[in-house]
């Protein structure tokens, strides 16, 4: 249930703070509050998923710092931006960094909290996404180019002879690859595959 | 016979001294009128008796001897026999003056057959209404009084008393000033300040031939002695006060008389007559020509005249001054009135030119009777002094009217600046805002935002199950949320507030802090800094709120465009290469509550000042594209309205500093 995620409010106005979280509260979500972007950087692992919910104006690092640096960090936590008045500039530059939603202050509650249940969804799969990487940086390089080849489509046999190795030995990495990817069939293989490969493009 | 014997009875109500003064104001002879009147009437018996009595007669001594009217008439009807008045000066009582001229008229009477000559003893004034009353024939007087008479009524000159004492002379009249022989006092001059006796202010021997020998000295008696106090006749209480008080007790020590002025040979006469010890007096400054026997303070002037009034006819005139002349030198009558008989009539002039001098000449007009005869005359000299004052009184209303409508307009026009002040003040408070516009609608902005979300959480909460009474604690939050608006928006409207100048009680450090709030989010923004520094024991002063804020806005406001406008400089490049360290915006205000001044200091490190100070304290001087031209200007102004200063220079390191002065008001340190 993604609204057990942790969804993260950064707002240097208490009153504000405090507003939104009664708010969101009501919805069911699960609220942590900070009055600054460092108070956040030095509680909250960034490599596990949630929502931050930033204000833009604050004192110290800003919002769009903040998010700057969960990009740089590839944290899952999915960011939505709140601001006294937005301008259009900012709300490009904020979206095009990956920027779940971007609200103007006082925010309608209602698709606030659509959009933070979108945010928990949006972070679980990047979360998701984020460890299926990890499998795929787990892997070695043969099995890496065996598992691309998988997904270009080609048999074993033809694997093996554009590899020049063995069947048998590609049907060995085979098997690992799926174990190693925690995957039952290849089917399954082959959509994880293609978010990685989604991913790895981007990078 | 009948002659005789009203003779007879005349003379005895003179010898009982009855007065028969036909002057006499009622009062002062109510008494001893009866008894005359009584012999009157038995004279009038007599006569009714025998063959003369006549109607006439009888009413006119019914109606009263007195009335000098009657007098005349029964003069006139009696061809056969004259009643002749003569009218004596009194100078030493009632009695005294019989003793001395009844013998003449006894003489007057044998020289003149058929006559009457009455004996009037009168005062000064009695003597002058006498003679204007037309009640005396003739007139037996000292040579002052005959002058002033003679100026005012028509009086002829017969002869002159001759004094015993100086072979004969006719000059005997003169006065002596006297002191008690033990006192200090030596000369007229060492009468400073005393006490003057004399007998009347008029009396010719007995005080104005002295005032007018003291002026000869340059000495203004009435001035210079200390007190003049006039006792009136007989003479002798002058000089029995002056040596009675020689004993007195300490109490009339206080009243006594310093000196008295008695006319010339009053001192030795009475010293003859046995009254008083001349060794007990002494006379200041005798100057008695040799051969004249008393002593004399003055000049001498002609002696005692006698003289003819309008009523006595020339013959009886010619008659009495034959007789007079006739008059042998040991006489009774002579000898009685103290003289050596009788001479021609002597000049009058030296009195006449002291009288002149004393300005009491009965010829000399007063000087306003002058200046309206000098007036009359030249009337139309007088008629062109008064058009010229009338002319300067109109200019000077003029001038009065001219200059108060002028004081009006200018009271009118000052307050129509002061209205047009108020107004551009208010417009720069505007403007103000208007730039404050972004930080003002973000200010606002947060309470709102969390009163909305206050409220639709409340609503979900509901919507959900959640009991109204667990929601009751929003209501206070959404209260807390909007007072903090409303706190935004009245210090929004007190700024654009048009309002009269109102001064009250307030700690300047309280609104700094008020007001920097307005401005934070812009500061944030360009990540300025902005340090606030309270100095000193914080005292209550009497400040113009609205527009303190105003000035603090003003001078923040310049201190930030300042800063931005460094800043973009510096971004873009041209200066880096003078600057080496990175440029970090600052602003400080400084606020030092000192002993006899608040002292109020915004320095900024921006781009400083680029143009001289006495151009940007001038209205509508901007250095800005957008600016009014009225921040300083408006800033001068508030500080002054306080009674302060305000002064612009550049600060160190390149900013600039604006520092507002307010001198403490002392009173309110009770109010704290």
């Amino acid at each position: 249930m993604s609204l057990a995620l942790p969804v993260y409010l950064i707002d240097d106005d208490d009153s504000v703070r405090r507003s939104l979280r009664f708010m969101l509260e009501s919805y069911g979500l699960k609220i942590t509050d900070f009055d600054s972007a460092e108070a956040f950087f030095t509680t909250v692992d960034l490599t596990l998923p949630g929502c931050a919910l930033v204000d833009v104006r604050m004192p110290g690092l800003s919002g769009q710092q903040l998010h700057l640096e969960l990009v740089a960090k590839n944290s899952p936590l999915a960011v939505i931006y709140l601001t006294g008045h937005g301008d259009v500039p900012m709300a490009v530059d904020a979206l095009k960094l990956g920027a779940v939603d971007f609200f103007q202050k006082p925010a309608d509650g209602a698709k606030l909290a659509e959009a933070v249940v979108k945010a928990l969804e949006h972070t679980k799969a990047h979360h998701q996404d984020n460890q299926y990487l990890e499998t795929y940086q787990a892997l070695t390089p043969r099995e890496r180019e065996i598992l691309n080849l998988i997904a270009q489509g080609l048999k074993n046999q033809e694997i093996a002879d554009s590899l020049c190795i063995a069947m048998r030995t590609v049907e060995i990495h085979r098997a690992n690859l799926m174990k190693g990817m925690q995957v039952g069939s290849l089917a399954e293989m082959m959509l994880i595959y293609s978010r990685i490969a989604e991913r790895l493009r981007l990078e | 016979m009948l002659l005789r014997m009203m003779k007879t009875v005349f003379r005895f109500a003179v010898s009982v001294k009855w007065p028969l003064s036909i002057l006499s104001t009622p009062h002062s002879v109510a008494i001893p009128r009866k008894k005359p009147r009584n012999a009157v009437l038995f004279l009038c018996l007599l006569a009714s008796v025998k063959v003369f009595a006549a109607e006439p007669l009888n009413q006119s001594a019914h109606s009263g001897l007195t009335d000098p009217e009657v007098v005349a008439q029964v003069a006139i009807e009696e061809p056969s026999y004259q009643v002749v008045d003569v009218g004596v000066l009194a100078i030493r009582g009632y009695k005294a003056t019989i003793n001395r001229w009844q013998p003449l008229m006894g003489w007057l009477e044998t020289q003149i057959p058929n006559s009457y000559f009455r004996l009037h003893p009168l005062t000064l004034d009695e003597l002058a209404k006498g003679v204007e009353t037309q009640g005396l024939d003739f007139v037996i007087t000292n040579p002052g009084q005959s002058v002033l008479l003679a100026r005012q009524y028509s009086l002829t000159w017969l002869a002159t008393l001759r004094s015993p004492l100086n072979n004969g002379a006719a000059m005997q009249v003169g006065s002596a000033l006297v002191v008690r022989a033990d006192s200090p006092y030596h000369t007229l001059s060492d009468l400073k300040g005393r006490r003057l006796g004399i007998v009347s202010k008029n009396a010719f021997g007995g005080y104005l031939t002295l005032v007018y020998e003291a002026q000869l000295k340059g000495i203004d008696l009435p001035r210079f002695v200390g007190e003049i106090i006039p006792l009136g006749f007989p003479l002798d209480n002058l000089l029995y006060q002056l040596d009675d008080q020689k004993s007195g007790d300490d109490a009339a020590k206080d009243n006594r008389l310093d000196a008295a002025v008695v006319p010339v040979c009053q001192l030795e006469q009475m010293q003859t007559e046995g009254l008083i010890n001349i060794a007990h007096y002494r006379v200041l400054d005798n100057q008695a020509p040799a051969g004249f026997n008393c002593q004399v303070s003055t000049h001498l002037y002609p002696n005692w005249s006698m003289a003819k009034t309008n009523r006595a006819s020339q013959s009886l005139a010619k008659s009495v001054t034959q007789a007079l002349l006739a008059l042998p030198e040991d006489h009774l009558a002579a000898k009685s009135a103290d003289s050596a008989g009788w001479t021609t009539a002597v000049s009058q002039l030296a009195i006449d030119q002291l009288l002149k001098d004393l300005d009491m000449h009965p010829l000399q007009a007063p000087w306003w009777q002058r200046a309206w005869q000098w007036i009359k005359l030249h009337q139309q000299w007088a008629w062109l002094v008064l058009g010229i004052l009338v002319l300067l009184n109109v200019y000077h209303f003029w001038l009065e009217y001219r200059f108060s409508r002028r004081g009006r307009e200018l009271i009118n026009t000052q307050r129509q600046l002061n209205e047009n002040r108020a107004l551009l003040e208010h417009a720069q408070r505007i403007a103000i805002a208007g730039e404050l516009g972004a930080s003002l609608s973000h200010e606002l902005n947060q309470p709102l935002a969390a009163i909305g979300h206050y409220c639709h959480g409340a609503e979900v909460r509901l919507q959900r199950g959640t009991s109204p009474e667990e929601l009751q604690s929003v209501l206070a939050l959404i209260q807390q949320e909007v007072t903090r608006a409303d706190n935004i928006i009245s210090r929004l409207r007190n700024l654009l507030k048009k309002r009269p100048v109102s001064k009250q009680p307030l700690y300047l450090h309280e609104l700094v802090n008020d007001t920097v709030p307005l401005l934070a989010y812009e500061f944030e923004q360009h990540q300025i800094n902005l340090a606030v520094n309270v100095n000193g024991e914080p005292y209550l002063q009497s400040l113009d709120e609205v527009g303190m804020q105003q000035l603090l806005l003003n001078l923040l406001k310049n201190a930030f465009d300042a800063c931005v406008q460094r800043l973009e400089l510096e971004s873009s490049g041209t200066e880096q290469i003078i600057t080496q360290k990175p440029y970090t915006p600052t602003i400080d205000i400084d606020l030092r509550y000192q002993e006899c001044t608040l002292l109020l200091t915004v320095t900024d490190n921006g781009t400083g000042l680029t143009e001289e100070t006495s151009l940007l304290m001038q209205a509508f001087y901007s250095t800005k594209s957008e600016g009014l031209g009225l921040g300083l200007v408006i800033c001068r102004d508030i500080a002054e309205s306080h009674g302060g200063t305000f002064s612009l220079e550049s600060a160190m390191g390149g900013g600039c500093q604006a520092q507002v002065a307010i001198p403490r008001k002392p009173e309110l340190n009770g109010a704290q």
